[in-house]
C-alpha cells in the first residue's frame, strides 16, 4: 500500500472520529515544523542568556540553532520555493511575523557576531554596523520568542492551543531552553562563567515557572476547557503520547536535571551541568512536540442543538 | 452582497448528492472534500437516530484562516464576499487549517486518483487545477454563480434541502427562511460569524 494511499485510509478514519487529531503539523512534512519551532525558541532563549551572561559561543549556537530553525520551517511548506511570499501579511499573520524575526535575527547576527571572533574585518564590535546588527538580532529574538505561542493560541481550530496561556508558556519555554543552552556550552566548552553565580538560579526559577504554567493550563482545560482540549489533555496523559509525557517530559525533562541540581545524586561538576543542559533541552523538545502533537480538531458534531 | 447558504436539516436526507456533485465539479482528489456529509449515531438501544450533517466553508464575515494566512493566499472577494483561496500564492504551511473552527480546509498532499494505477478520463481534465502542496476548500462554485448557476451542491441536492442567495437582500429566499424557521450557525461562540446557517431538523 503506498504512503499517500494509507495516509487517505487514516484520513478517512479520522474524519468519523468526533476528535479528529490533527495531522498536518505532526506527521510528514509536519514533523518539520515542530523541529523548527524548538530551535527557533532555543534559538531566542539563548540569545538573551548569551548576552546576560556575556558569552559570544552561546551568541554563535543561538545563530547556528536559528539556521537551522529556519531550514526546518522551509522544510515544513509544501511550496517552500514561494516562502518569500511569508513577508507579505505581518499585520495579521503570527506566522508571517515570525518569519520577520527569523530574517532580523539571522540578518543581525550576521552584522553583530563576525567582528567578537574576528577582529580584523572591516567593521568593529562597538561600530555602528555591529550597532545596527545587535539592535536588529534583539529585534529578531524578541519577535522569535513571541511568535510561536501566538501561532498557536489563534489557531482556533485546535481549542487545546487556543489559550491565552499558551504565548507565555512558549516564552518561557524559550527562556528555560537558552538558560539550558548556556548550561550546555559552559560545560562543554568550559566557558569562564560560574554556574552558580545565577546561571543555575536562573534555570531553577524559569523550570519552576514553566511547571506552574503548564499545570495551570492543564488544569484549566481540565475544569473549564472545550471538550476537545480536554480530550488533548486525555491524549497526553492516558492516550497516545503518554510515553512522551512520562519520560520524555516529566522524567528526561524535569526529574532527572532537577535531581541532579539538587545533588542528590552527584556533585555538580562540568558533566553534570552539561547532562542538565542537554536534558533540559529535550524536555524542551517533548513538551512541544507532545502539546502539538495532542492537539484534536474541535467536533463540529457536537455544535448542533 | 452578502452570498450565504441556507441548509434544512430536516429536508436532508444524508445521501451524499451534495459530496458527489461538488467531487464532480470541482475534480478533488481522494481524502480532499470542499464539501462533505457527516453522519452519527445517536441514542442507545431501541432508541436509536442518526444524525446527517453536511459541512463545508462557512465563508465567514471573520474569517481567522484569512488572518492567519501570511502569504495572503485566503482572501475575501469584496464583490460578494466569500473567502477564497488563490492556490498560486499557497505555501502549503496549513496554518488556514489550524485557524478554521469548523475544520472545513483540506490539504492536497499528494495527487493520487481514483483509478487503481493513474488518473480517470475526468481527473484529467481537472489536473492543471488542483495544485499539489497547498489547500483549498469551498469557494460557493464561484465560476458557476458568475454565469448565473446555482452552486453545484445546491442544484444537486435531490430534496432541495440547500438554499442559496443574497443574506443581505431581507426579500432572498435564504434571509426569509433564516427569519422564519430560525436559522442557526455552527460555533456561533466563535465569533466568526458564518454565513452558512442550518435550519433545524
Amino acid at each position: 500500500m503506498s504512503t499517500a494511499r494509507s495516509r487517505y485510509e487514516q484520513f478517512l478514519v479520522d474524519l468519523a472520529a468526533d476528535y479528529r487529531p490533527q495531522r498536518q503539523w505532526a506527521e510528514g512534512r509536519g514533523i518539520y515544523l515542530i523541529i523548527g519551532h524548538f530551535f527557533v525558541g532555543v534559538a531566542g532563549g539563548a540569545w538573551v542568556y548569551g548576552v546576560l551572561f556575556a558569552a559570544p559561543a552561546t551568541l554563535i549556537v543561538a545563530y547556528l540553532l536559528a539556521a537551522l530553525g529556519g531550514l526546518a520551517h522551509l522544510l515544513n511548506l509544501a511550496r517552500p520555493e514561494r516562502f518569500w511570499r511569508m513577508m507579505t501579511r505581518v499585520k495579521t499573520s503570527w506566522v508571517a511575523r515570525g518569519f520577520w524575526g527569523l530574517l532580523l535575527f539571522l540578518l543581525g547576527g550576521l552584522l553583530y557576531l563576525p567582528p567578537l571572533f574576528a577582529p580584523t574585518i572591516s567593521w568593529s564590535s562597538s561600530g555602528p554596523i555591529a550597532e545596527i546588527g545587535n539592535v536588529l538580532a534583539w529585534a529578531g529574538a524578541v519577535l522569535m520568542i513571541v511568535y510561536m505561542g501566538f501561532v498557536y493560541s489563534t489557531s482556533k481550530g485546535i481549542p487545546f492551543w487556543h489559550s491565552p496561556l499558551h504565548p507565555i508558556l512558549y516564552i518561557a519555554y524559550a527562556l528555560r531552553g537558552g538558560a539550558a543552552a548556556l548550561l550546555t556550552t559552559v560545560a562543554l566548552l568550559d566557558l569562564p562563567i560560574d554556574p552558580q553565580s545565577g546561571l543555575l538560579k536562573s534555570w531553577i526559577i524559569i523550570t519552576a515557572i514553566v511547571i506552574v504554567l503548564w499545570a495551570f493550563e492543564l488544569h484549566t482545560v481540565i475544569t473549564a476547557g472545550d471538550p476537545a482540549a480536554k480530550q488533548s489533555v486525555h491524549e497526553l496523559f492516558r492516550g497516545r503520547l503518554i510515553l512522551y509525557v512520562y519520560v520524555g517530559i516529566l522524567v528526561i525533562g524535569l526529574l532527572i536535571p532537577v535531581l541532579l541540581v539538587s545533588g542528590t545524586i552527584v556533585r555538580v561538576g562540568q558533566t553534570t551541568l552539561a547532562v542538565v543542559g542537554l536534558a533540559s533541552i529535550a524536555g524542551d523538545f517533548f513538551i512541544k512536540f507532545a502539546s502539538i502533537k495532542a492537539g484534536v480538531h474541535r467536533s463540529i458534531q457536537l455544535a448542533r442543538p | 452582497m452578502r452570498l450565504g447558504m441556507v441548509i434544512d436539516l430536516k429536508r436532508c436526507i444524508g445521501c451524499y448528492g451534495c459530496q458527489l456533485s461538488c467531487k464532480a465539479e470541482h475534480g478533488t482528489p481522494p481524502g480532499v472534500f470542499r464539501t462533505r456529509v457527516t453522519k452519527k449515531e445517536t441514542g442507545q438501544y431501541p432508541s436509536v437516530s442518526l444524525i446527517s450533517l453536511p459541512v463545508q466553508c462557512n465563508h465567514c464575515d471573520d474569517p481567522p484562516c484569512v488572518a492567519a494566512c501570511p502569504t495572503g493566499a485566503s482572501f475575501v472577494w469584496q464583490d460578494d464576499g466569500t473567502v477564497d483561496i488563490d492556490p498560486d500564492k499557497c505555501v502549503g504551511c496549513r496554518s488556514c487549517m489550524m485557524a478554521c473552527p469548523y475544520s472545513n480546509r483540506y490539504f492536497i498532499e499528494e495527487r493520487h486518483y481514483y483509478g487503481e494505477q493513474r488518473a480517470t478520463e475526468h481527473e484529467k481534465f481537472f489536473e492543471l487545477k488542483i495544485q499539489t502542496g497547498t489547500v483549498t476548500k469551498c469557494d460557493f462554485c464561484r465560476d458557476r454563480v458568475k454565469e448565473g448557476k446555482l452552486p453545484a451542491c445546491v442544484a444537486n441536492c435531490p430534496t432541495v434541502a440547500r438554499h442559496f442567495g443574497d443574506l443581505d437582500d431581507p426579500n432572498s429566499e435564504v434571509s426569509r427562511l433564516i427569519k422564519e424557521r430560525a436559522g442557526f450557525v455552527l460555533h456561533p461562540e466563535q465569533g466568526t460569524k458564518p454565513r452558512v446557517y442550518y435550519l433545524p431538523a
